[in-house]
């Protein structure tokens, strides 16, 4: 066993997703018991990938076997190639920066040149979720739910202004501050939106990076999919646990934080 | 045209106010008697106060009698010691005479008679009302919330609305909506409930339909909307007149149709200020503004074959091979692909690019290859006999049907409404050119997408004729902006409905002023809400695969939809 | 054309047929095979490797099964092979220049390791089980439909000698498999727990029974030419040279002869086969995925590979019914080559339609089904008969 497989197992008390991304359980809603802060971030870190190093990238055997056999080095990096080399979108549209990225995918710009112009529009069947344009309060339980059918390894290019940050609408009532709110980003491609161009070489890089077997930690505290029930008890729970049922999800945004 | 008679009959007849003048305010008034509490003066029509009680009497009177057929838009907004709801109104046989009608609310009870018997339309727009203000409507169907999340706390373009309250909401399944009156004695319905969207390749974006299928055929449909209402009312409201509400347009239709939306903004607020634009101007505006429109239902022809013939096709990549050109010539023009803000209140930004004859050149070039691009479209959509089986009398909305919801542009144009802004409302250098109004009798899917495909015609005889006026135009009259003051602080209190022909219909603009440099209340109708909303007339009883070649040939933008 | 042996007695083919299709690899089908003949009817592959192997024609039955699986598994891998090839990389490509693309061309020359790293990648990813399928349905299907193409190759004669088995009821079995794949489809559907997959999976099998009848029919037509279900003598029928223009012989394939059937065919191959303007079950756009979309990782490569091997094996089928096999100018050992040609142009059609032609909806593709392609099938028999009747 590897060292580091014990320490996840151990040293925290409440380290129960560190495999769920291999397993078959999907449903990331169910592992967010705590309230809100410190256990939330945790939780979404480490179904994104485990702890210590990002785990997306190293084989299970790599586990198995603790240390790095010269085969098990050639392998993973064989691995990373492939998932660098070709990947499938999924067919994922949200506002005006989705134009650029159909654009993108279509004739001149051609993303499929780099093996990344396939999009499927299952997402069981998607390694890469761009996401391109405005997230609001009503769509981001859909789009988490969304990226949660997704099977890992997976990849978020979050493309566009307002997946950085709330763009030119970041002051809006109703307006995430960001994908990073909801679903760890791996690029970002900035621009509003961004050029088709741009997009490329936001792509171009992901896969650069998966291919070296790097990634990008999770920064942001995120907004989870929890039950009612598990909410912490205060005034806007009370008022509405009338109207919602305990074992609804339901994803609790606290505008103050956030801006 | 037959579908059309009734009407016509009808508002010819006897028509109260109508004169050949324009309107007769007095004897509207008189017609509405009583029920008129109190008169404003907008800048765009004449507003009549009604109380909350009489909406209905005084619309139907309006409606039959005085033949204001199309309930344009309703705006909410909340004064210090009232709500008011207004109606704008218009006939579809001439747009230029409108009549307003408001309906003030007391602040503790903020609620009046609903629209919806009178206008179908409404029923949506007040539901928006009161989401986002919080006007009840008594007698309205459905009075939900709309945009926002069910779950929502508070009216957020209320006076007392904060914004850092944290809010909760729900990720739930929906539940078949006629279960109920289908149960059999076993409890279960034989139709099937599903999701489409909002994450779903076929809705455009992020829209969710939420459909009952017996077998299947479509038994019940509903949208869902509000999954991209990224505030943009709220977003106007707090921008100055003069430049920082110019970016925002570009991105309620956001599929190129920027320069269409710039438009409405500048249409309006150039009128509520009273500021001129030069002519060269115009023409210039006129002719980005044509271009839009051409990339705009060229992506609407893409994506309907995206959706009739499935993932990624020739039809979808030859739409977006001549939209890059057009956007390459928005992007010389503007400096942008995608959202230009090129307009300036009374003007635009700069002038044409340098060197001129080569930006003509390339534009000549493209107006040369469009004929056969189209024929092109016509070999591959139109005249494909299997696109015709599939296309031809699926989805039909007839013209009265269409006027009722409020739709406008090709969706209405393709059901015999002859009604297009640009000659009926005419702004811009549009009534100086020579082009013609595509209109299709047969209101069917087939016929709207023909009728995108035609106006791409007139649209490119549109530019041409501009680019020749350009290229003559001397060069010391090349004005491209009038002089505005730095700071716009239109009048206290000073109220102004416009709308223009976007891409997808009449887009208008309300707004009110208090005098500040910036608008009190910015209201947007959106042609897509309106037209989305006609959505189960054309699709219920229909395939599924007919509700999603329904739903393209609508041609939404959920970014405009939601605004 | 006709080297090597006489194309085998058409007069003993009863008598074979009551041997078992094995006995019929005597002394001349041996020869024959090493000549390559492509025209005749030659022995399987196996009877040709047990001929190697000096184990004789009629080796006992422990050998011939073991022989059996080394050819099955030969042939499965170079179509699943193919499979890849063309459903990775080609369809690709072939999309792409439908459209004014380029596709993959950064992985590898011509972007060829795409499908190495495609085939990984897809096969590594996670394979997300959703609650409440329909296990073990949920894990049989995605099996059924690649598995149910592969053995209806079973009876195909490819050329060079490569054909696994050749019973008297070819024609039969090799539809008979191919249908096994809705049974799979409606599975995968049923089992997802998913209402896109549950609509994919009935209009699969509604289309399927409305296009199987006249497929089948039409394909009778054939045998109503040839006088036999057996594959190999299917295309030693067509060996025969129809006209000889100019010195240069047209060879008798039923293309040529009965071009009505061959179009109804390839027309109700496209619905088999669930390609435009057929392609309803999976409807994209409309269906998300139809029957796959619940699929992820090793599942939903096995259903993608089992939709092109099901393009490849109605190609296979137009190939030998309508296009003489493994014909083709130059040796007969180059029969393999000529074969994957036509089979590979059939292909090529499918992607073509595709890119070009809307989809039907599903009413009037069980309309066109029922009211049109079954009663034209049935007149080109009737019809058939009639020239089959009056020639011979
Ligand atoms: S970044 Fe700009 S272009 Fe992209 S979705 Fe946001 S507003 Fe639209």
């Amino acid at each position: 066993m590897s060292s580091n497989r014990e320490t996840t197992e151990t040293g925290t008390a409440d380290a129960q997703p560190t495999d769920m991304q291999f397993g078959e359980a999907r449903s990331a809603s169910t592992d967010s018991d705590g309230p809100a802060a410190e256990g939330v971030v945790e939780s979404t870190q480490e179904a994104r990938m485990g702890s210590g190093a990002d785990s997306r990238f190293n084989s299970k055997l790599r586990n198995a076997f603790g240390s790095s056999p010269f085969i098990l080095t050639k392998f993973d990096k064989f691995m990373n190639w492939v998932r660098g080399s070709s990947m499938f979108m999924l067919q994922f549209g949200i506002a005006c920066c989705s134009i650029e990225m159909m654009h993108t995918y279509a004739v001149k710009h051609d993303l499929d040149r780099f093996g990344a112009g396939v999009p499927r529009a299952s997402p069981r069947q998607a390694d890469v979720i761009i996401v391109p344009g405005t997230i609001v309060s009503k769509f981001a339980p859909r789009m988490k739910r969304v990226y949660d059918q997704m099977p890992e390894p997976k990849f978020v290019v979050s493309m566009g202004s307002c997946t950085v940050s709330g763009g030119p609408f970041q002051q809006g009532y109703n307006v995430i501050k960001g994908a990073e709110e909801v679903i760890p980003c791996d690029i970002h491609v900035p621009g509003c939106p961004p050029r088709p161009e741009a997009l490329i070489y936001g792509v171009a890089k992901l896969q650069e990076r998966i291919a070296e077997g790097e990634s990008a930690p999770v920064t942001v505290k995120p907004y989870e999919l929890e039950q009612f029930g598990d909410l912490q008890r205060d005034e806007l729970v009370e008022h509405l646990a009338a109207d919602i049922d305990e074992d609804t999800l339901v994803m609790r945004y606290n505008w103050a934080d956030s801006t | 045209m037959s579908l059309e008679e009734p009407t016509g009959e009808r508002t010819e007849t006897h028509l109260t106010g109508v004169t050949e003048a324009g309107l007769d305010y007095d004897a509207i008034a008189d017609l509405l008697g009583d029920r008129v509490v109190g008169r404003e003066t907008h800048l765009n029509a004449e507003a009549f106060v009604v109380r909350p009680d009489e909406v209905q009497e005084a619309l139907f009177a309006l409606r039959d009698e005085a033949g204001f057929d199309h309930c344009s838009c309703v705006t909410a907004q909340e004064y210090e010691d009232r709500f008011e709801s207004i109606y704008h109104l218009k006939r579809y046989d001439d747009p230029t005479q409108e009549v307003s009608v408001v309906v003030p609310t007391p602040r503790d009870a903020p609620a009046s008679q609903t629209a919806e018997p009178v206008y179908r339309t409404a029923d949506w727009h007040e539901r928006e009302a009161y989401d986002l203000v919080g006007v009840e409507y008594e007698g309205h169907p459905d009075l939900r919330r709309i945009l926002l999340p069910e779950t929502w706390q508070g009216h957020p373009l209320g006076l007392d609305y904060d914004q850092d309250r944290p809010q909760i909401v729900t990720l739930e399944s929906h539940a078949n909506p006629l279960a109920e009156d289908q149960a059999d004695d076993t409890g279960e319905a034989d139709t099937m409930f599903l999701n489409i969207g909002p994450h779903h390749p076929a809705t455009h974006g992020v829209l969710h339909v939420e459909t009952v299928l017996d077998g299947e055929q479509v038994a019940d449909v509903r949208s869902d909307i509000g999954y991209l209402h990224r505030c943009e009312e709220q977003m106007a409201q707090s921008g100055k007149y003069r430049h920082e509400i110019m970016p925002y347009p570009d991105r309620w239709d956001y599929v190129s149709a920027g320069l269409l939306n710039e438009w409405a903004y500048a249409r309006t607020a150039e009128d509520l200020a009273g500021l001129e634009v030069p002519e060269y101007a115009q023409v210039i505006r006129t002719m980005g503004a044509e271009f839009s429109r051409i990339a705009a239902h060229m992506l609407a022809v893409a994506t309907f074959a995206l959706d009739v013939y499935g993932e990624f096709t020739a039809t979808f990549m030859y739409g977006f091979r001549d939209r890059e050109v057009v956007m390459d010539i928005l992007e010389d023009l503007t400096g942008q692909r995608l959202m230009f803000n090129y307009f300036r209140l009374g003007g635009v930004a700069w002038d044409l690019p340098e060197p001129r004859a080569e930006f003509f050149e390339k534009i000549r070039d493209f107006l040369d290859e469009l004929p056969g691009k189209l024929d092109e479209y016509h070999d591959l959509i139109t005249s494909n006999e299997i696109f015709q089986l599939r296309c031809v009398d699926t989805g039909v909305i007839d013209a009265e049907t269409a006027k009722d919801y409020g739709c406008t542009g090709p969706v209405a144009r393709a059901s015999g409404v002859d009604y297009d802004l640009r000659r009926d409302d005419p702004y811009g250098y549009y009534d100086e050119l020579d082009w013609d109004v595509a209109v299709e009798p047969d209101g069917d899917n087939y016929a709207r997408v023909l009728t995108r495909l035609r106006e791409v015609e007139q649209s490119a005889r549109i530019i041409e004729q501009c680019v020749d006026l350009l290229e003559d135009w001397p060069e010391e009259e090349r004005e491209i902006q009038s002089n505005v003051p730095r700071t716009l602080r239109p009048d206290e209190d000073a109220e102004i409905y416009r709308a223009v022909e976007g891409a997808k219909g009449e887009l208008g603009i309300y707004i009110r002023s208090d005098g500040t440099d910036k608008p009190a209340r910015f209201k947007i109708r959106s042609p897509c809400f309106s037209n989305l909303q006609a959505l189960p007339e054309m699709a219920e009883g229909e395939y599924i695969a007919d509700l999603i070649a329904s739903l393209a040939s609508i041609d939404i933008v959920l970014g405009e939809v939601d605004r | 054309m006709r080297a090597g042996g006489p194309p085998l007695q058409q007069g003993t083919t009863t008598a074979n047929a009551t041997g078992g299709a094995t006995t019929t690899a005597n002394a001349t089908g041996a020869a024959n095979a090493t000549n390559g003949s492509a025209a005749g009817v030659g022995p399987t592959a196996p009877e040709t490797i047990s001929g190697w192997l000096g184990l004789g024609a009629n080796p006992d039955p422990g050998v011939q099964f073991l022989i059996g699986i080394v050819v099955a598994s030969l042939i499965a891998t170079v179509f699943l092979g193919l499979a890849a090839f063309a459903g990775i990389w080609g369809k690709r490509k072939i999309t792409a220049a439908f459209t004014d693309r380029i596709a993959v061309n950064r992985v590898g020359p011509f972007g060829l390791l795409i499908i190495v790293a495609d085939a990984v990648r897809l096969l590594s990813k996670e394979l997300i089980v959703p609650e409440d399928v329909d296990r073990p349905a949920y894990d049989i299907a995605p099996m059924l439909v690649p598995f149910s193409a592969l053995l209806g190759f079973a009876v195909i004669p490819m050329g060079s000698g490569l054909q696994l088995a050749d019973p008297e009821t070819g024609f039969v079995f090799v539809f008979a498999a191919a249908s096994i794949a809705s049974l799979g489809l409606l599975t995968a559907g049923y089992a997802s727990n998913n209402k896109y997959s549950f609509l994919g999976g009935l209009r699969a099998v509604a289309q399927n029974l409305a296009y199987e009848i006249p497929l089948v029919v039409t394909a009778a037509s054939v045998v109503l030419f040839a006088g036999t279900l057996r594959m190999s003598e299917i295309v030693a029928a067509q060996a025969e040279p129809l006209v000889t223009v100019a010195g240069f012989a047209i060879p008798a394939w039923f293309a040529f002869v009965n071009p009505f059937a061959f179009v109804l065919f390839m027309t109700a191959n496209l619905a088999e086969v669930g390609r435009n303007p057929f392609d309803v079950p999976e409807a994209p756009g409309e269906l998300v995925a139809g029957y796959m979309t619940e699929y992820s990782s090793v599942y939903f490569v096995l259903l993608y590979l089992g939709e092109f091997l099901h393009i490849f094996l109605g190609g296979a089928i137009v190939a030998t019914l309508f296009l003489g096999g493994p014909a083709g100018p130059g040796p007969a050992a180059l029969g393999l080559v000529w074969f994957m040609l036509k089979v590979l142009a059939v292909y090529l059609f499918t992607q073509w339609m595709r890119s070009a032609i809307p989809r039907v909806r599903i009413d009037q593709l069980i309309e066109i089904g029922w009211k049109g392609m079954l009663v034209l099938s049935f007149a080109n028999l009737v019809l058939t008969a009639v020239i089959v009747g009056l020639i011979v």
